[in-house]
């Protein structure tokens, strides 16, 4: 619950942030997110209380156990060592379903044709669960690291993909005449016009597709 | 040097029925002579955006030629500056990276476009635009920048569609004053499309009137009247009377878009005018 907190409040604060020319002590104080702070001191609070009151530790934990029992975690090296291991794989899973996600993505906000070619496919496979690709990656991988990257991928490359060429069809199609008739060649177009304005639309995809790949990883 | 259209024919494939398509242009034939400012003036619907793309290269034609400098337009290239109804300005660059876009695109040297860039922004005023954001800027400063984006290669044509078209009166008139000043230095040929008769007859040497009948040229008025032209002459209100009651059979009371709007409020403020006169 920290944790979601946390990450809650870091997208807040910088989507909040736009004065970047303060100096680093009153930009940090300023960047603090005191409505999240506060939510969450109320929340701890009413566990505490909560639990105590209900007073049955095996349905209602204690607050303060909970937390002792992430202090402990936090400082065992086995599950630190676990934790880097996991963020490996979320980390490559994502950047495979990146380099094969971005082009196709891209090749389809682009062109009618591809997406009419390809939109069918990339839908019927998408909804498969994960769970049903499992056997069949520990088949093709083996153990170990491979399945679950093959997993992780899979999964964030259709993200990826649909974001991606989602934000390449947001382009205004003036951008496309307006560069062509300066002088740009394809390489311009895709360097200047379609990668740029797709740019919001890949990093909203590279962050779901991030959110996705903790949940899946396990 | 000079623009020819010649014959151009375009028909658009319409959506919802097949094998049916709708003329817009049939057998367009007029000609830009060097360094002439010529006007494409028409009611909504009457072609004259299409007639633009086409030169551009924007689009394709069914038949016809359009020869511009004696070669035949296949494509876009930057031999044909385009400015932008609105605007098309790249949102990810900065004022002077658009500028200086089309020079990078020529493979001009960096220093020489630095050199350029700052020519051009002074001569629009925009000296502190030069590293702010597209988005951060009025609607006047972004016509102005897309207007030196276009002549920052020195073009050997401009095109412009309803360059003014998004700005408020007051901003217009300013515009006018400035882009008439840029365009006397430099010479340019010029093909401008737009529905404001007072603004074809302040800059162009020459305004065609167009029809809603697929394209057809009702009139080709040559201005002559010097220039930086004078709006209380008698001559200007001459030729704004005259367009106005060509575009008043172009528009034979069909009213369909704002613009057509736009034209009606004119020529019954051009009414109203003549009537205080008598």
């Amino acid at each position: 619950m920290e944790e979601k907190d946390q990450l809650q409040s870091r997208q807040w604060k910088s989507f909040s942030d736009r004065s970047r020319t303060m100096n680093m002590g009153t930009q940090a104080l300023k960047k603090l997110n005191y409505p999240a702070v506060t939510m969450l001191l109320v929340l701890m609070a009413a566990w505490y209380f909560g639990a105590h009151v209900y007073n049955k530790p095996f349905v209602f934990p204690y607050f303060e156990v909970v937390m002792g029992r992430i202090g402990e975690a936090l400082t065992d090296l086995a599950v630190l060592r676990a934790i880097g291991i996991t963020m490996r794989r979320v980390l490559m899973g994502t950047l495979y379903g990146f380099i094969i996600g971005l082009p196709l993505g891209m090749a389809m906000g682009f062109s009618p044709l591809i997406m009419k070619t390809l939109s069918p496919f990339v839908n019927a496979v998408r909804q498969i669960p994960t769970t049903a690709w499992v056997p069949l990656a520990i088949i093709w991988f083996g153990l170990g690291d491979g399945p679950t990257l093959f997993v992780l991928a899979l999964h964030g490359v259709f993200v990826i993909i649909l974001n991606t060429a989602a934000g390449v069809m947001d382009i205004n199609p003036e951008y496309y005449n307006a560069v062509k008739s300066m002088g740009a060649g394809p390489v311009e177009i895709v360097k200047d016009v379609i990668f740029p304005g797709a740019l919001p639309g890949v990093i909203t995809g590279i962050r779901l597709a991030m959110g996705m790949g903790w949940m899946t990883v396990v | 040097m000079s623009i020819i259209v010649d014959h151009v024919t375009k028909s658009f494939s319409e959506r919802n029925r097949r094998r049916q398509s709708k003329l817009v242009l049939k057998d367009v034939c007029f000609e830009v002579p060097d360094g002439e400012f010529v006007s494409l003036l028409g009611p909504s619907g009457c072609g004259k955006s299409t007639t633009l793309t086409i030169i551009a290269g924007f689009q394709g034609r069914d038949s016809g030629d359009v020869i511009v400098n004696g070669r035949t337009v296949t494509r876009p290239g930057p031999d044909r500056a385009f400015v932008f109804q609105d605007y098309a300005l790249l949102p990810w660059m900065k004022v002077g990276e658009n500028i200086t876009y089309p020079m990078k695109m020529q493979r001009v040297p960096k220093e020489e476009r630095e050199k350029r860039l700052d020519e051009l922004l002074s001569l629009a005023q925009l000296q502190e635009c030069r590293d702010q954001y597209i988005n951060e800027l009025s609607g006047g400063m972004k016509q102005r920048v897309a207007l030196l984006r276009a002549i920052a290669c020195d073009p050997e044509v401009l095109l412009m569609d309803e360059p003014l078209g998004a700005v408020d009166f007051q901003m217009r008139k300013l515009l006018q004053l400035q882009l008439e000043s840029i365009l006397m230095q430099k010479k340019v040929t010029t093909l401008m499309v737009t529905h404001d008769v007072d603004e074809a007859v302040y800059l162009s040497d020459r305004v065609i009137v167009m029809g809603r009948d697929h394209g057809n040229i009702l009139a080709d008025v040559a201005i002559e009247l010097d220039r930086p032209r004078d709006r209380t002459s008698e001559k200007y209100h001459g030729y704004c009377d005259q367009l106005t009651e060509l575009l008043k059979t172009a528009l034979s009371g069909e009213v369909f878009t704002k613009e057509d709007e736009d034209i009606m409020n004119f020529i019954k403020n051009a009414e109203i005018e003549s009537r205080r006169h008598c």
